[in-house]
């Protein structure tokens, strides 16, 4: 199915915010040795996500939107994370939201 | 190649072996040739986990690949390469040990020998204990496998709903994606996500358990999901609801929980 620019990033959004928030639940959990196994299991929302961002130009550099994109995928993670907070879950650390979009990101050349 | 064998015999001042004076060619007078103790190999016996037949071309594949991978403890073949004909993505291999190894390269081995598709997890008993006793899929996976060794597990299940929490994240994809994904992968995470239903209700997880239930839950056959074949309205409608009621179920008792 061919898709706009806007429907891929929003597809893009999509999935690297649950990428990011994978990353921000696992230090939540406190098991060192399942912590240590599920390391790893991001890499599903962040694959399917660079697969998106490969079709968004430009693919070497940063879109026009990037911070507009930055800015809607910290805010849709930390909507996650605060629903969580809200009903009790504990060890959530909100700060970190902004420097993992940032290493994502720049990783995917949304950002510099 | 022509193989003779024979049998050393105590001579002299040197002891020596017969071969017939009637010998294929290769064996002429002055011929130099290698000399080698025949060793039997040691058979591997593979043991079967709720399988009552399997291909067997795929039999000498996990021959083949125990061979390549002797250095493990044990090796564990799971997935949809144990199920009935030929449409498997991948061949999922579980291998126990302590040693660290890179699982790339061994995919890469792996791939490059039977030009198929291999996921490797590398897992010591330990963690493949505490996955069985926390991880749904875990225990999906492990209801049906051939292993080089006799396994023996005796876990509880233990909710870890945090661990559930990042368990149901996998599935949330589908909701997002529906129209981008392949039929594979929605099965891939409808079944996550009724693993998930199966194992907060402590009832048994096996293939069968979860395609019952995708039916029954979800209103549709699994083989349609594969396939991409789904109406997506329905499908989507009690996917949701189903995914909504676990969350809820999750996060109140994350809240209750240690």
């Amino acid at each position: 199915m061919a898709l706009n620019r806007k429907k891929l990033i929003d597809l893009f959004i999509g999935n690297i915010s649950n990428a990011i928030l994978h990353r921000i639940l696992e230090k939540a959990v406190e098991d060192d040795v399942i912590r240590k196994y599920y390391d790893k299991e991001f890499l599903n929302s962040f694959d399917i996500a660079k697969k998106y961002r490969e079709k968004i130009n430009p693919v070497d550099g940063k879109p026009q939107e990037s911070s507009e994109i930055k800015d809607r995928i910290i805010k849709k993670a930390s909507n996650e994370l605060k629903i969580r907070i809200s009903k009790g879950y504990k060890n959530i650390d909100l700060r970190l939201a902004e420097p993992t979009a940032d290493k994502f990101l720049s990783e995917l050349k949304v950002i510099e | 190649m022509v193989i003779l064998t024979g049998k050393i015999s105590k001579g002299t001042l040197m002891d020596q072996i017969y071969i017939p004076k009637e010998r294929p060619l290769g064996f002429e007078l002055g011929t130099p040739v290698v000399i080698k103790p025949v060793v039997e190999e040691e058979e591997i016996k593979p043991v079967y986990y709720n399988i009552d037949k399997l291909e067997s071309v795929k039999v000498m594949v996990i021959q083949k690949i125990f061979s390549e991978l002797n250095f493990a403890d044990n090796i564990i073949i799971t997935g949809s390469f144990l199920e009935k004909g030929f449409q498997f993505n991948d061949i999922d291999v579980i291998l126990i040990g302590d040693k660290k190894i890179d699982s790339n390269k061994i995919e890469t081995h792996l791939s490059k020998l039977f030009g198929l598709e291999f996921h490797i997890i590398l897992l010591d008993y330990n963690a493949l204990l505490k996955g069985l006793e926390t991880d749904p899929l875990y225990q999906a996976m492990l209801s049906r496998y051939v292993a080089k060794k006799r396994l023996i597990f005796r876990f509880k299940n233990k909710i870890n709903y945090k661990l559930l929490d990042l368990h149901l994240l996998k599935s949330k994809i589908l909701m997002e994606n529906f129209d981008y994904l392949t039929g594979n992968k929605k099965y891939d995470m409808t079944r996550n996500l009724i693993a998930i239903y199966l194992f907060l209700n402590n009832k048994k997880i096996n293939n069968e358990a979860i395609d019952f239930n995708i039916k029954n839950l979800l209103k549709e056959e699994s083989m349609n999901i594969k396939q991409n074949l789904v109406d997506k309205t329905i499908f989507l409608k009690e996917y949701k609801n189903l995914y909504k009621k676990l969350f809820e179920i999750i996060l109140k008792g994350i809240k209750n929980g240690p």
